[in-house]
Order: C-alpha cells, then sequence, then structure tokens
C-alpha cells in the first residue's frame, strides 16, 4: 500500500506516466513505426517550446496565481529582440540578441508582478489584460512585419543539433533548444524542492497569510514568480523563432490555454500550493503524443483542440470527485469554497 | 448645506471658541453614518456612478476629437448594433462571476449555436427555401436550446463532478470550439433566416431593435438577480458559500441555474451574431472572451462572486463600445483599441483598490460616534458655518 501511494506520486505522476506508457504500448502495437528513437526526439523537439511555457505557468500556478499573458510576452521579446537585430545591428552575436530577450521578458514580467503584488489583484485579470497591452504595444511600435529570415547567429543555431544518427527509417536528431529545455526543466525542478524560493513558492500557494505570518516576504516573492515567468517566456519565444526559422508576430498567442490545460494535467493545483515538475514534463508529453497519436491514427486535425479539452476534464474531474470522496471521509467541509472564503476575508 | 449659504441668525452658544467644533463634527458623524447607511443599502451604485462618469467622459472625448464621423447618426447606429451581442455574453459571465465562478466557454457556445442556425436553415433552404423562411422560429429557437444544452453540460461539471469553473469551462470551451471546427470544416457558412436579418436592419426611430432586444434581456435579468429568490440565492453563494449552504440553500442548484442561464443568453447572442452578419464560423469572436471579462469587471461585478450590477454591464459594454468607434473614427489600429482595453481594465481595477484601502484606513482611524448629550442635536446644522 505505502509502495503503490509512493508509485502513484504526490501528484498522481504515476497515474500519469502510467496512461503515458499505455498510450506508448499501444500505439507501439498499432503501428510499429512509432516505437523509434526519431519519434521520440521529434515528440522532443515539438515539446520544447510547451514545455518552457509549461514550466513558467507552473511556477505562477505553484504561488497561488495563474497568468495567461505569458505568450504574449514570449512573442514580445523575441519578436522585438529578433527585429532589433534584423533592422539595426545585424552582426549580433547570439547570446547577445537572447539576452536582450530576456531582459525584456524580465521587464514586462516586472510590470505583471509589481501590479499584481502591489495591489493585491486578481492575477488572471490583470494578465488578460497586460496580454491585450502587450500584444497591442508589440504592433503598434515594433512592427508587425514577418521576417522569413532570422539574424545569421540566431539562424546558424537552427541547425545545431546535440545527438544526430541515422536510424533505419531516416535520422534522429535532438534540437539544441530541447536540450535547453530539459535543462530548465532540472533547474525549475532544483529551484522548486531544494531552494527557499521554492519553498516560499509553495507556502504562499498554500495560503499568503499564513506564509506571511511565517516570515515569508510575500510581496517580494511574488513580484520575483513573474519576474521568472518574463524570463522564461523570453526563452520560449527565441526557441520558438529559432525552430521555425522564422519571426512572425502573429505566432504563439492564443495557445494559452493548451498550457494551462497541460499543466493542470500534470497535477498542479489551480488554487496554488501543488505541482511538481515531473507532472508538468508528463503533462506536456502527454499531450504531443496524443496529438501525434490522433495524427498517426488519422484522426483529422480539427479534433485535436477538442482532444485537448476532453482530457482536460477527464483529468480535472477524476481529481475533483477522489478530493471530494476523501473530503466525505474525513468530514471537512468543502475545502475549495472555504479557502476562498478566507481569502475573501483576508483581502 | 444651506447652512453654509444663509448666515445663521439663531445661532446660539456655545460659540466655536468655547466647545471648537464639536456639534460640526456631530453632524459630520450623522452625514457619514447617513451617506453609509444608502452606501450599504444600494451597494456598489458607487461602480455604477463611476460607469457613468466614465460613459459621458468616453463619449465627450471622442466627440469632440471627431465630431463629424463620430457623432454621425451612422456611427451611433452601429454602436447600438454592435453593443447587443458583446453586452449579452457579458451578462451571462457576470452571473457566473456572480456565484464566484467564471464562463470562459461562452464564446464557444455563442458561436456554436449560430452554427447549428445557420446549418439548419441552409439544410432546409436547399431543398425547400419558403419552408426554411416559414421555420424560423423553430430554428432560432434551436440555436438557442443547443445553448442551453451547452449550459447544461458545464453546470453538470461544475455543481455535480465539482471542477473548478474556471477550469471545467476552459475544457469545454476547447470541446466546443473544437466541435465547431469540425463541423464548419474550418471555413465560414453563409445563409440566416431573412426574417432574422430583417430583424436586425430594423430600428425603433433612431434606436435599432436589437438595441432594444438588449435592453430587455438586461432588465429581465436584473429582475431576476434582484427580485427572485433564486436571484438572492445566487448572491449569497457567491458573497459567502458558508453562509449559503448554513442557510440550506443547495449549492448545486445554484450553480446548475447560473450556469444553464448563462449557456441560453450565449445561445441568445448567437442569434444576436447573425441578426447582425448572416455569416457563422467557428472562430468568430475570439477576441469576446478578454473584452466579455473587461466589461464584466468594469461593470462593477466582483471576480470573487457575490456582487455585480446589470446596469454597470450595461454602460460599460456601451462605454467599450464608443472607445472602440472613437478609436476608429480617430483612425486608430485595432492593436491600439487592445492596449486601451487593458489599460482600463488595470487602471480601473488599481483605482478600486486604492479607494478600497482608504475607505478601509479611514474606517479604522476613525472611533465610533462619540455619546451625544441630548439637546444639542437641532444646533449642529445651524453651527457648520463657524466650523468652515
Amino acid at each position: 500500500m505505502q509502495m503503490l501511494r509512493t508509485l502513484r506520486g504526490s501528484n498522481n505522476e504515476g497515474v500519469l506516466a502510467l496512461v503515458l506508457l499505455t498510450l506508448i504500448i499501444a500505439m507501439s502495437i498499432i503501428s510499429p513505426a512509432f516505437l523509434s528513437a526519431g519519434t521520440a526526439f521529434s515528440t522532443l523537439r515539438s515539446a520544447t517550446v510547451p514545455l518552457i511555457f509549461a514550466l513558467a505557468v507552473l511556477v505562477v500556478i505553484v504561488s497561488g496565481g495563474i497568468d495567461v499573458s505569458f505568450a504574449a510576452v514570449a512573442i514580445f521579446s523575441a519578436y522585438t529582440a529578433v527585429s532589433f537585430a534584423i533592422t539595426t545591428a545585424p552582426d549580433l552575436p547570439a547570446f547577445a540578441i537572447i539576452g536582450f530577450a530576456i531582459a525584456i521578458g524580465a521587464v514586462l514580467g516586472l510590470f505583471n508582478g509589481v501590479v499584481i503584488a502591489r495591489f493585491r489583484l486578481p492575477t488572471l485579470i490583470v494578465t488578460l489584460g497586460t496580454q491585450g497591452v502587450f500584444v497591442g504595444v508589440m504592433y503598434t511600435y515594433v512592427g508587425a512585419t514577418y521576417y522569413a529570415q532570422l539574424p545569421p547567429s540566431l539562424a546558424s543555431l537552427s541547425s545545431v543539433t546535440v545527438i544526430d544518427f541515422a536510424t533505419g527509417t531516416g535520422r534522429a536528431s535532438l534540437h539544441v533548444m530541447a536540450v535547453v529545455a530539459i535543462g530548465l526543466s532540472l533547474i525549475i525542478w532544483w529551484m522548486l524542492t531544494r531552494t527557499m524560493f521554492g519553498r516560499a513558492l509553495y507556502a504562499i500557494g498554500g495560503d499568503a497569510e499564513a506564509a506571511r505570518r511565517a516570515g515569508f516576504r510575500v510581496m517580494r516573492t511574488q513580484v520575483l514568480v513573474y519576474v521568472l515567468v518574463g524570463v522564461l517566456a523570453a526563452i520560449a519565444g527565441v526557441a520558438h523563432m529559432v525552430m521555425g526559422r522564422s519571426a512572425n508576430p502573429q505566432d504563439l498567442v492564443g495557445d494559452e490555454l493548451d498550457i494551462i490545460a497541460a499543466v493542470v494535467l500534470g497535477g498542479a493545483s489551480i488554487f496554488g500550493g501543488r505541482g511538481s515538475v515531473l507532472g508538468t514534463v508528463l503533462g506536456v508529453i502527454l499531450i504531443q503524443v496524443i496529438n501525434n497519436s490522433l495524427l498517426l491514427a488519422g484522426v483529422p486535425s480539427a479534433w485535436l483542440r477538442a482532444a485537448v479539452g476532453m482530457l482536460l476534464i477527464a483529468g480535472v474531474g477524476i481529481q475533483a470527485i477522489a478530493a471530494r470522496k476523501k473530503a466525505r471521509r474525513v468530514h471537512t467541509v468543502d475545502e475549495q469554497k472555504a479557502d476562498r472564503v478566507v481569502e475573501e476575508v483576508a483581502s | 448645506m444651506s447652512a453654509k449659504t444663509t448666515p445663521d441668525r439663531r445661532a446660539t452658544p456655545p460659540s466655536p471658541a468655547q466647545s471648537p467644533q464639536r456639534p460640526a463634527a456631530r453632524f459630520n458623524d450623522r452625514l457619514e453614518q447617513a451617506t453609509r447607511g444608502a452606501m450599504a443599502r444600494v451597494a456598489g451604485n458607487r461602480k455604477t456612478g463611476r460607469m457613468v462618469v466614465a460613459f459621458v467622459l468616453a463619449f465627450s472625448i471622442f466627440a469632440i476629437a471627431n465630431p463629424r464621423v463620430f457623432l454621425s447618426p451612422l456611427n451611433m447606429q452601429n454602436i447600438g448594433v454592435a453593443a447587443p451581442e458583446i453586452g449579452v455574453i457579458a451578462i451571462a459571465m457576470m452571473l457566473a462571476m456572480l456565484t464566484g465562478g467564471i464562463d470562459l466557454s461562452l464564446v464557444a457556445i455563442a458561436n456554436l449555436s449560430a452554427i447549428t442556425i445557420v446549418s439548419l436553415y441552409s439544410g432546409i433552404a436547399a431543398s425547400d427555401p419558403a419552408l426554411a423562411e416559414s421555420l424560423t422560429i423553430p430554428i432560432l429557437l434551436a440555436g438557442v436550446v443547443v445553448g442551453i444544452g451547452c449550459g447544461v453540460l458545464n453546470s453538470v461539471l461544475v455543481s455535480v463532478v465539482g471542477i473548478t469553473p474556471i477550469l471545467a469551462t476552459l475544457g469545454t470551451m476547447q470541446i466546443l470550439n473544437g466541435i465547431a471546427v469540425v463541423t464548419t470544416g474550418g471555413s465560414t457558412l453563409y445563409g440566416a433566416p431573412a426574417g432574422l436579418s430583417a430583424f436586425g436592419r430594423t430600428a425603433l426611430g433612431p434606436v435599432p431593435l436589437l438595441f432594444v432586444v438588449f435592453i430587455v434581456i438586461a432588465a429581465l435579468v436584473a429582475l431576476f438577480v434582484s427580485r427572485t429568490p433564486l436571484g438572492r440565492k445566487i448572491q449569497l453563494e457567491g458573497a459567502n458559500p458558508v453562509a449559503a449552504r448554513y442557510s440550506g440553500i443547495s449549492s448545486r442548484t445554484v450553480l446548475t441555474s447560473t450556469y444553464t442561464i448563462g449557456g441560453a443568453l450565449a445561445g441568445v447572442a448567437g442569434v444576436l451574431f447573425l441578426a447582425r452578419n448572416p455569416t457563422a464560423s467557428a472562430d468568430y469572436g475570439a477576441s469576446y472572451v478578454l473584452l466579455v471579462i473587461v466589461i464584466a469587471v468594469l461593470g462593477g461585478t466582483n471576480p470573487n462572486g457575490g456582487f455585480a450590477s446589470v446596469a454597470g454591464i450595461v454602460l460599460a459594454t456601451l462605454t467599450l463600445q464608443i472607445v472602440s468607434s472613437g478609436f476608429t473614427a480617430l483612425r486608430l489600429s485595432s492593436y491600439e483599441y487592445a492596449i486601451a482595453q487593458g489599460v482600463i481594465l488595470i487602471a480601473v481595477m488599481v483605482l478600486d483598490y486604492l479607494m478600497a484601502n482608504r475607505r478601509s484606513r479611514r474606517s479604522r482611524v476613525e472611533p465610533g460616534p462619540p455619546p451625544t448629550p441630548p439637546g444639542l442635536a437641532d444646533s449642529s446644522s445651524t453651527t457648520l458655518t463657524d466650523s468652515h
């Protein structure tokens, strides 16, 4: 029993891994071509940008907030940096362009964080507002041109692969950005589980007032969370452009909810205080594998959206029913609603 | 305040020097108590009042900036025709927020309703145009029924399964949107009942009929929320779910009816889409999700539940519509309008926070009303001048 519980994981990671494994086995039986290094690497490749985004969303959700402006931050910072490099400084080295993008992302995140933490406003509504502002400012003041060619330094990064070998069916290669995403996952995992900042995030997400009384500096931590989201989003934005070999200002924005769905599916609680990097990674990969499988199975791509929705409903619904059963067993009041009331009284 | 202008002849001692400002302070207390009481009674009139100011301000800014285009009857009519569809969805969003939830699937429901109507109509019209025209009302009702069905789906997920509203409606939004994409094949469908389009073009004098429909729906929902038992229950459920539970209110019933009504309103919004423009597609009004939340919050809805005002929603809808058409009149782009939306939303919320903070600080610093000796009560208003 104890071992089962350990395997299941604190955020149902085990269940998710089991679903993922079942899906992979089923797909390999149906289509033997599925199980190969090539498929694994291409899944990783298509999961790179969603994974970096998901890490950003995970950090916010753990801290008890929600951010829907991260895609706008990503496209804003990456597009601004790239278009600056293209129009005024074509010889800028890649690290300078990426650094510029990260700086812009951090500033935009800082703006989100200051508004949210200083005025204690609902995070969903603030980031909905800033999303509109960021996209609007980009189109109005930065530009709306589609660049089919990246600056040379970034363009050379596009074809860099870390592992590259020939297989029976073609080449299998791991893009450098996928490695970046894996590295970021490890860093965020370390941050959430091994640093004081990570503990502060869980504490604030669990109960902001209790965290404040325990001596955590809530406002400072919250601002830092949104700066971190801005930085991660900027990296994701650059990764998207490098992997797509072009800079299109219309990309990314609009798919925010898919990422949030992946993170929630990965076991993070939308009320904060719960969530893990492992669950998030599994959630993102599960959605990518399902997308791939549906395509391989010949399901029209129009159904992908609905499939993600159904997956979300199923995943969250099972969690909700389980939580309700548990709550009934120990005879407590509805925790979610009680939390909401406590928040109201506190604010 | 007449005491200020008319010098007090019957001002009697105590003179201000002897007992400085005491009657005035008492008058102030009484005034404050009275205003507080009034505030509490019509809680939120302050926010509705704020929207009136914003409405007038927005209107006059654009009327002054470009009167020729902005004040033209055509532009006014456009505002009146474009506002209803957004306003009706915003009212549905307000209902969900009133219970402390949110409904992200409303726009997807409205689109599905519009798609249903167009497919039914063009399907029947392909074989018998006259029959399709005569079946206009049942076809429109079918669209609203689809909306109600989606609302029931949401309400089951929220109240029976117990999924958080934001996640449940995020999921149904994706599902419904996916169904819409699949049924339309990603393209735009044409063809709506001619009667409906004629209805959309009709105006009662200067006022478009669509706008009248909007006001009627708003009035009905306002009556529902403030005058019916279910409406009061919805308010209490949002204000304090625990108190609602101990008052014997079934949160399941309340949530079920809220999301079902929201679905019905979104279905009606789908009909309004078609009355304005006889086309339906899966991605119509993609920006409405944000816009509707902006309107709901601007209109004074508390996103944590418990308070909302339909009048505020109507005013907020019109204000944003004015800003939108004003931006067009000034030749500003839709992206600049997106900036304006975001800035307005955040500015209003920050202002709200600052006001609430000031109010609560003031009430914390001030002690309760001092015990008043009887007999001095009459002179309080007349000695007001002395304190100034």
